[in-house]
């Protein structure tokens, strides 16, 4: 009876180290397999991805914006180069590999057919007119063992010379341009200015205008209008040249004028 | 002795015992988990708090950018709206450094760009750093790299 009873007391001892024994065991390896990535500076990773992939879109609007002044067909990819080697020098150590491929051929998007080459579009002197950029990057990080992240950024700019009227009163003659722009999204734009409005012209003439924006329910969107004042005949033509506060720049035009009394 | 007697001493040593047995099967229970407490290296809060940091510093320049504010401030050398913005847009608590260079890591001349001591980003073992790049300003090519450092107060 005694005896039964020390076996038993035994057991239980036994039993309780075994407990302890597979209690230390597996916390060693949970902690081991929690703990076996924590040491690496994943934020630090995380910024420079997103701050490469931000400062890659920032490179097509600068691209496309010099596009529109220069009319520089390879810009982009002159650029694109020049970012692939100042990336790398300003992340030193972290073994940053850039490459990119501009977008080629048509493609379409946002309701137009956009002709890409080496990563560039424009439809200039149209009702609706717009310039467009795209690019697909691939980045490395090889300190991370990070390979092949793509990623596209694409940067548009539409404007659309919804209609032009020439007003004809007794007293004044004058006429209303009303345009929208739209930005990649689609999302309107409603923060230009006038000074935005590079130029405005009537029959190939630069005039002097003013500009008002508001929703308008006729046209569903917000709308800027512009207003030429003293014009005592019909023009043949309107030209709209718009600059965003991107530097994005697009040319619309019109031989469509409505006459109103 | 009587029989009862003895049965009932019996039971209260059987009794005894398991009280016993329990309690030091509780007591190496508890020493394997004292063990693991003692010897578990807990990470220090250290590179905790300097990664929150970077998080804070980068999306604060992420937001600024987003907004076409940063390059603008950077290109046009606003520096005052530049230190007004990361201010408002910090933690009250987080002191900023911000430093601009070229991409061949040339500092481009401007005054300080600072929020608290200058002696608190030396002095302090969690200072946490970010590096922001962007490509230009409008029409030009003109990459510029910031560096932001902060320290929470």
């Amino acid at each position: 009876m005694r005896m039964a009873r020390n076996r038993k007391g035994q057991f239980i001892i036994i039993a309780a180290l075994m407990i302890s024994i597979m209690i230390v065991s597996i916390s060693t390896v949970i902690y081991g397999t929690v703990t076996y990535y924590r040491q690496e500076r994943w934020e630090e990773y995380v910024t420079i991805v997103d701050s490469i992939k931000t400062g890659s879109y920032g490179l097509l609007q600068v691209g496309l914006a010099n596009y529109g002044q220069t009319l520089n067909s390879t810009v982009l990819r002159d650029y694109f180069n020049q970012w692939m080697r100042d990336v790398r020098k300003a992340y030193p150590g972290f073994g940053v590999d850039l490459s990119y491929a501009l977008a080629s051929g048509i493609r379409s998007a946002y309701g137009v057919s956009l002709n890409y080459s080496l990563g560039l579009a424009r439809t200039w002197n149209q009702p609706v007119s717009f310039s467009a950029s795209n690019a697909t990057v691939s980045l490395d990080l090889a300190s991370v063992g990070l390979t092949g992240y793509n990623f596209s950024s694409h940067v548009f700019l539409k404007m659309n010379i919804r209609e032009a009227k020439w007003y004809y009163k007794e007293s004044q003659r004058y006429v209303l341009i009303y345009v929208s722009v739209e930005k990649e999204g689609p999302e309107p734009v409603v923060n230009l200015q006038k000074s935005n409005f590079a130029e405005v012209r009537l029959s190939g003439v630069p005039q002097t205008f003013s500009v008002k924006r508001y929703y308008s329910s006729t046209y569903s969107c917000f709308i800027y209008e512009i207003r030429i004042n003293s014009i005592s005949a019909l023009p043949s033509s309107v030209e709209v040249t718009l600059s965003d506060t991107r530097g994005i720049k697009t040319v619309s035009y019109t031989t469509s004028i409505q006459q109103t009394s | 002795m009587t029989k009862a007697k003895r049965a009932k001493n019996q039971r209260s040593q059987k009794g005894q015992m398991r009280v016993i047995e329990a309690v030091m099967a509780s007591l190496i229970v508890v020493s394997a988990l004292a063990f693991l407490y003692v010897f578990a290296a807990t990470p220090s809060s250290q590179p905790q708090e300097t990664s929150e940091l970077e998080k804070i510093g980068h999306n604060v320049l992420h937001d600024m950018d987003e907004q076409r504010l940063l390059t603008r401030f950077v290109y046009n050398s606003e520096w005052a709206n530049l230190t007004a913005g990361l201010f408002v847009s910090l933690p009250t608590n987080v002191y900023f450094n911000l430093s601009i260079c070229d991409v061949n890591g040339n500092p481009i001349s401007h005054p300080l760009i600072l929020y608290g001591n200058e002696q608190i980003f030396d002095s302090s073992k969690a200072v946490a750093s970010v590096t922001y790049i962007v490509p230009g300003y409008l029409a030009s090519y003109s990459p510029r790299v910031l560096v932001l450092k902060l320290v929470r107060g």
